[in-house]
């Protein structure tokens, strides 16, 4: 039996049907994510669990439990904002205690278990401090700790490390999931960024346009999208219809889409000879260098194909080199 | 740019700072000289304080003015919190209905809502006919704009949905997590549209004339009767009211910053 499930969630606003018939059950301490483009519907579904807006149809259950009517308050759920949420009037330990002190904890008890889960999020110096006076990185640390803190079911988190720099996110990213793991948290993600939901879940739902497009596993969704929206949104693909895939190969394929990712891509100055794959020939129009790897925009024609190098493993390639590139049609996606 | 000496700024600041300070300081001069016909006053004497301090009309005075200033201020805080609370979080699109009906007072002026009040109110007796009572619904009235104004634009400068919400989650009732939450976070602001409105209550004349000159003779109606009898005295009592005044502020402004600065450690 899954932990949390939506069933048949429909949500308008006004006229504007924001969730449609949204089906999805999570099991208990994982880490899921709700990826997806803005407008998607991917906060508002997390904020119907939360209780924070109510659903138009459909129902929500917790543990078995049916909350669709609940009040947020008594839902038992843990929430971290995307938006700086802390208190400015209370101290880090007096937000922490916030929670506690709703719950009518022993105030001795609350504040020591505070402190403990202060310290797990690397914020044990500074509980006296006001929010105004931690960074951002500082200020979502103890939103999580405040969130956390009185052990709810379940833990939300709408796009919580939006508002933070490249270099401190990615150490944020690593250390939710720790403390994630540690605890036994089941949590949800929300983040509009393929790469974060990548490193962090167990388990990503991608959504669009109000429905959930593909739930899988990283990987899985990664290396087999199952629709031309999730290819278009992971990964870079190079996607063709079968038209294009005409002009650009000369070859007709029996499907309405094709996807490659651009690093599976073989290229080089003279002809390539390589069974079952797609042959293209074109002129480097680009090339741009992403640290680890070249990036190189090949145009055939009108065309522009996405082309991935390792850089330093392979020949390098300047602006109006004429090329020939080959794709192994086994690793094709054909939609 | 920072090593140019600018003196158009710092003559304007004089300027501004002789008018606005001319007319106090002749008035302290005034009240302690008993002759100032020539350039110089002569015959400096403090004896009109010595007298207006003894005098327990003038004390009760101002005692009156202050407790007619405190009632209304706190009664039109509650009431544009709640309200506020109510549209903010429930209701938001009547908010602007509210502030129009907020700034309605802006327009109107003493003269008539004194007699507007009269009017209604005396020539049917109620609870509400009590004199004291019509002049505190009277000033309720006068700040209500400014008070609405002040806390909303405190309201503005925090995020007040993200507020509530987090508190919401974290097990609060809505109207505790506004009280809790939201008000501690606006103090400021309540503080300085509460020290407006105190600055026109106090130099209100005509509100408490038409409505409870007898009922509650408070410093104002004190310095009319003194202004016709003994221009010194008016003087006086003046210097006094400003000092007061002066003084509710230094207070409230200093415990304030004593918060804040215990706040930033």
């Amino acid at each position: 039996m899954s932990y949390i499930k939506f069933e048949n969630i429909y949500k308008n606003f006004g006229s504007n049907e924001v969730l449609k018939d949204i089906n999805l059950e999570i099991e208990q301490g994982q880490l899921v994510t709700l990826l997806g483009p803005s407008g998607c519907g991917k906060s508002t579904l997390l904020r119907c669990l939360a209780g924070l807006e109510t659903v138009t149809s459909g129902k929500v259950y917790l543990d078995g439990k049916d909350i669709t009517n609940v009040d947020p308050k008594n839902r038992g759920i843990g929430m971290v904002f995307q938006q700086y949420s802390l208190f400015p009037n209370m101290t880090v330990l007096q937000n922490v205690m916030f929670g506690l002190s709703m719950k009518k904890v022993d105030k001795k008890i609350a504040e020591e278990k505070s402190k403990e889960i202060l310290e797990i999020v690397g914020l044990g110096d500074k509980l006296k401090q006001y929010p105004a006076q931690l960074s951002g990185g500082q200020q979502q640390r103890a939103a999580l700790a405040r969130a956390i803190v009185t052990e709810p079911k379940v833990l939300l988190l709408d796009e919580p490390l939006s508002a933070i720099d490249a270099l401190l996110r990615h150490s944020l990213q690593v250390e939710i999931r720790r403390i994630q793991r540690d605890l036994g948290i089941t949590a949800i993600f929300v983040t509009h960024d393929q790469e974060e939901a990548m490193v962090m879940s167990d388990m990503i739902h991608l959504m669009y346009q109000g429905r959930i497009e593909q739930s899988a596993a990283p990987t899985d969704l990664y290396t087999k999208p199952r629709t031309s929206f999730v290819a278009s949104f992971i990964g870079h693909y190079n996607l063709f219809d079968a038209a294009t895939m005409k002009k650009l190969t000369g070859e007709d394929v029996e499907c309405d889409n094709v996807a490659f990712r651009p690093e599976i891509i073989r290229m080089s100055k003279s002809p390539i000879e390589q069974e079952d794959s797609f042959m293209m020939k074109g002129k480097i129009n680009v090339s741009l260098p992403h640290g680890n790897i070249i990036r190189y925009a090949v145009m055939c024609g009108d065309i522009q194909v996405d082309v991935d190098e390792l850089f330093g493993q392979s020949e390098l390639f300047e602006s109006d080199d004429e090329v020939y590139m080959a794709v192994k049609k086994s690793e094709c996606i054909f939609l | 740019m920072k090593n140019r000496t600018e003196r158009g700024p710092a003559i304007v600041i004089i300027i501004i700072l002789i008018y606005l300070l001319i007319p106090l300081v002749v008035s302290i001069v005034y009240s302690m000289f008993s002759n100032w016909t020539g350039i110089v006053p002569q015959g400096f004497t403090l004896q009109t304080y010595v007298n207006l301090f003894q005098d327990k009309t003038f004390l009760a005075s101002i005692g009156r003015t202050i407790v007619i200033a405190i009632i209304p201020i706190v009664i039109t805080i509650l009431l544009v919190l709640l309200a506020l609370f109510v549209t903010v979080v429930y209701f938001p699109k009547l908010e602007k209905y509210v502030q129009i009906i907020c700034m309605i007072p802006y327009t109107i002026q003493g003269v008539i809502l004194s007699v507007s009040i009269l009017a209604l109110y005396v020539s049917n007796p109620t609870f509400l006919s009590n004199r004291v009572i019509m002049l505190i619904g009277a000033y309720c009235i006068i700040i209500l704009p400014y008070i609405y104004q002040g806390i909303r634009n405190g309201m503005r400068a925090v995020n007040m949905p993200v507020l509530l919400e987090a508190a919401e989650m974290l097990g609060a009732s809505r109207i505790y997590a506004f009280f809790r939450v939201i008000v501690p976070n606006i103090i400021s602001a309540i503080v300085v549209s509460s020290l407006l409105a105190v600055g026109i209550i106090f130099g209100d004349y005509v509100l408490v004339r038409n409505l409870a000159s007898s009922a509650w003779p408070n410093v104002q109606i004190y310095l009319y009767q003194a202004m016709k009898s003994d221009s010194m005295k008016s003087s006086a009592v003046f210097v006094v009211i400003m000092a007061v005044t002066f003084l509710i502020a230094a207070i409230v402004l200093y415990l304030q910053s004593r918060e804040r600065k215990g706040k930033k450690h």
